[in-house]
C-alpha cells in the first residue's frame, strides 16, 4: 500500500438530536456547533483552509439553501468551499481526498438540515426514479421493509432477531446524552410495537429528528497542535450502488462489502474483529444485520463493541447521522465518550450510508496512532 | 402482447407538492412581531458594533455573535435601485416601478424596498425615504406590513454616509 498523508479528526461537536427545534433555523442551530468545534481545537476560522457542508435543498425547502450556511461557517475572508447533497460523513471523505491532493491542511465539515420543516417521506420518495418507483409511493420505510424482507428470506432471520438488535441499540443509547431516544427498551417490548411497514415494527425505526454537526480534520503537523489526542484516518472507501432497487440484491450490501474490503486493506486491518469499536449508520435492525455481514462483524461477539452510542436507531438526523457515527469513533478513541466509553479503544470503524436500501456506503478505519510513517 | 403498443405513452405527469412549515427562529420571531408595532429591529455585532437588519445570530463578516436586538429607524437612504419594466409573478404593480436597496438609519446593511409616490426617473442614490406602513389593526407581523417607501423630501444623504452600506 502506497503511503498516504496522515490526516486526523481533531474536533467534533453536535447538538443533541431533537424532534423539532422550535427556536432556531438550521443555520442558527449550526452556528454554535461550528464555534464549539473551533474552540475545542483552540483555533480561529482563519486557521481553516477548506470547508464543506452536507445538507439538502429539498429538506431546506429552498433552492440553494446551503448558501445560508456560509454565513455561520466563518467563511470570511473568502475561502474554498464545497457543498454536497449528502450526509456530512461524505463531506469528510471529500475533505480527506482534498488533503491527499495536498492543497489544504485543515478542513471544517458540517452537516445540517431541519427535517421537521418539511415532510421527509415525500421528499425522499423523490430520490427514487420518477417512472416506476417514486410513482407508486415508495418511501424510505417501505423500501427498508423490502430490504428487510429480502434479508429475512435469505437468512432465516426472524422478527425476534430484529427486535433483539433494536433492543441492544436502545439499551446502549440510554447512555448517550445526545440521543433523541434515551429510554431503553427490551426485546419483548419492541416485539409488541405495531407494524410500521411489515416486517418492520415501529419500535425498530428511529423517529424523525434534527441536529447540526461539525467536524474538523487536520493533516499531520497541524493535527497534533489542534488536539491532545488526534484520531488518525487509517483507511476509507466509498461505494455507490444502482438506483433501481430491483437491479440489486437487496438482501446484501455489495457496496458496503466492497467499501469495507478496500478501507480495511488501506488500513492494514485484517478483519473487523481486530477493531475495538464500530459505529454503523443503520436506520433499521435489518440494515444493521446486513451491514454486520458486509463488514464481517459478528453481532454476538464482544469485539468490536457494536454501536455503543445507540446507533442511528436512537437518533437519525438527516445529513448528520453518518457524521455522528464518525464523530462517535473520534470520541471513543480520544477519551471523549463519557459513560459509553469502550475501555482501551485504539482502533475503530465508522460507517455511513445514504439513499434507499443502503445505496451509498462509506467505511472508515481509524486509530490512535498514525498509519504511515 | 408480443408487440409494443402502437401508441406509446410519451409523457408521465408527476405533480410534486412539498409543503413546509418553517421555524422563524427566536431572533426573527422578535423582528416579525415588532413589525406589528411599526418597529424595525436589527441585531448588533458584539465585536464590531455593526447592525444587521433583518437580525442575524452572527456577523457573517466578523463571525462574532450578534445576539443583541436594537431598534433602527423606519427611514433611510436609497443606496442602489433598478426600474422594473417587466411583470413579476406575485407582484401586481403598475409598470414601471422601482425596487431599491434602502439603508435604514442605524443599520449597516440595506434591505430591499419598493419605492412609490415618486416617478421612477426621479429615484436616485442618496435619496431619503421613509416607510409607509399598513394601517393599525391590519399588520400581520410579516414583510407586507411595510407597503412601500416614499421620499421624505429631505436633502440627499452624502455619498460617504451610505457607500459602504449598499
Amino acid at each position: 500500500m502506497t503511503a498516504l498523508r496522515n490526516v486526523a479528526i481533531v474536533g467534533f461537536a453536535q447538538l443533541p438530536i431533537v424532534a423539532r427545534d422550535e427556536h432556531r433555523m438550521a443555520t442558527e442551530m449550526l452556528y454554535p456547533v461550528v464555534r464549539q468545534a473551533l474552540a475545542d481545537c483552540g483555533v480561529e476560522r482563519d486557521d481553516i483552509d477548506y470547508q464543506i457542508a452536507g445538507s439538502t435543498d429539498y429538506m431546506d425547502g429552498r433552492p440553494f439553501g446551503f448558501v445560508a450556511a456560509l454565513e455561520v461557517m466563518g467563511s470570511w475572508p473568502p475561502r474554498q468551499d464545497l457543498h454536497l447533497e449528502m450526509d456530512g460523513a461524505f463531506c469528510a471523505y471529500y475533505a480527506w481526498v482534498r488533503m491527499q491532493a495536498g492543497d489544504c491542511d485543515t478542513a471544517l465539515v458540517v452537516g445540517h438540515g431541519k427535517t421537521s420543516e418539511g415532510e421527509p417521506n415525500r421528499i425522499l420518495n423523490l430520490s427514487l426514479d420518477p417512472y416506476y418507483q417514486a410513482a407508486i409511493g415508495l418511501d424510505p420505510t417501505s423500501t427498508a421493509a423490502l430490504q428487510a424482507s429480502a434479508y429475512m428470506a435469505r437468512t432465516g432471520a426472524t422478527d425476534r432477531d430484529l427486535a433483539t438488535m433494536a433492543a441492544r441499540n436502545r439499551s446502549a443509547g440510554a447512555r448517550n446524552p445526545d440521543n433523541q431516544v434515551r429510554q431503553p427498551a427490551t426485546t419483548e417490548e419492541l416485539l409488541h410495537t405495531p407494524w410500521a411497514v411489515e416486517p418492520l415494527r415501529q419500535g425498530y425505526l428511529p423517529p424523525i429528528g434534527e441536529s447540526a454537526t461539525c467536524m474538523i480534520l487536520a493533516a499531520e503537523g497541524k493535527a497534533e497542535k489542534m488536539c491532545n489526542r488526534p484520531v488518525w484516518i487509517h483507511g476509507t472507501d466509498h461505494r455507490t450502488e444502482l438506483q433501481t432497487l430491483g437491479a440489486r440484491d437487496l438482501s446484501r450490501s455489495a457496496g458496503a462489502t466492497l467499501a469495507a474490503q478496500k478501507a480495511f486493506a488501506m488500513a492494514g486491518l485484517q478483519r473487523a474483529a481486530d477493531a475495538d469499536v464500530v459505529e454503523l449508520t443503520a436506520a433499521t435492525p435489518a440494515e444493521e444485520l446486513i451491514l454486520c455481514e458486509a463488514l464481517g462483524i459478528d453481532p454476538k461477539a464482544s469485539r468490536p463493541a457494536l454501536n455503543p452510542s445507540g446507533g442511528a436507531l436512537c437518533g437519525n438526523p438527516v445529513m448528520s447521522s453518518g457524521l455522528i457515527r464518525l464523530g462517535e469513533i473520534f470520541r471513543q478513541l480520544s477519551g471523549r465518550a463519557g459513560e459509553r466509553a469502550v475501555a482501551k479503544a485504539r482502533c475503530g470503524i465508522a460507517h455511513a450510508a445514504q439513499g434507499h436500501c443502503l445505496q451509498q456506503n462509506l467505511v472508515w478505519v481509524l486509530g490512535t496512532e498514525r498509519r504511515w510513517s | 402482447m408480443n408487440e409494443p403498443p402502437k401508441e406509446p405513452v410519451k409523457y408521465v405527469d408527476a405533480s410534486v407538492r412539498l409543503p413546509y412549515h418553517y421555524v422563524a427562529g427566536d431572533h426573527r420571531a422578535s423582528y416579525l412581531r415588532a413589525l406589528k408595532d411599526k418597529k424595525l429591529l436589527g441585531s448588533k455585532c458584539s465585536k464590531t458594533g455593526k447592525v444587521f437588519v433583518p437580525p442575524v445570530i452572527c456577523s457573517p463578516e466578523s463571525f462574532a455573535p450578534a445576539d443583541r436586538l436594537i431598534e433602527v429607524k423606519d427611514r433611510g437612504t436609497v443606496t442602489t435601485f433598478c426600474i422594473v419594466n417587466i411583470p413579476v409573478i406575485g407582484r401586481d404593480l403598475p409598470l414601471p416601478y422601482v425596487a431599491a436597496s434602502v439603508a435604514l438609519d442605524g443599520a449597516d446593511i440595506s434591505i430591499f424596498a419598493l419605492i412609490q409616490e415618486c416617478a421612477p426617473e426621479h429615484v436616485h442614490m442618496g435619496m431619503r425615504v421613509e416607510a409607509v406602513w399598513k394601517p393599525d389593526g391590519e399588520r400581520q407581523g410579516d414583510h407586507e406590513d411595510i407597503l412601500y417607501f416614499r421620499p421624505t423630501g429631505e436633502p440627499d444623504a452624502p455619498r460617504a454616509s451610505y457607500i459602504n452600506r449598499l
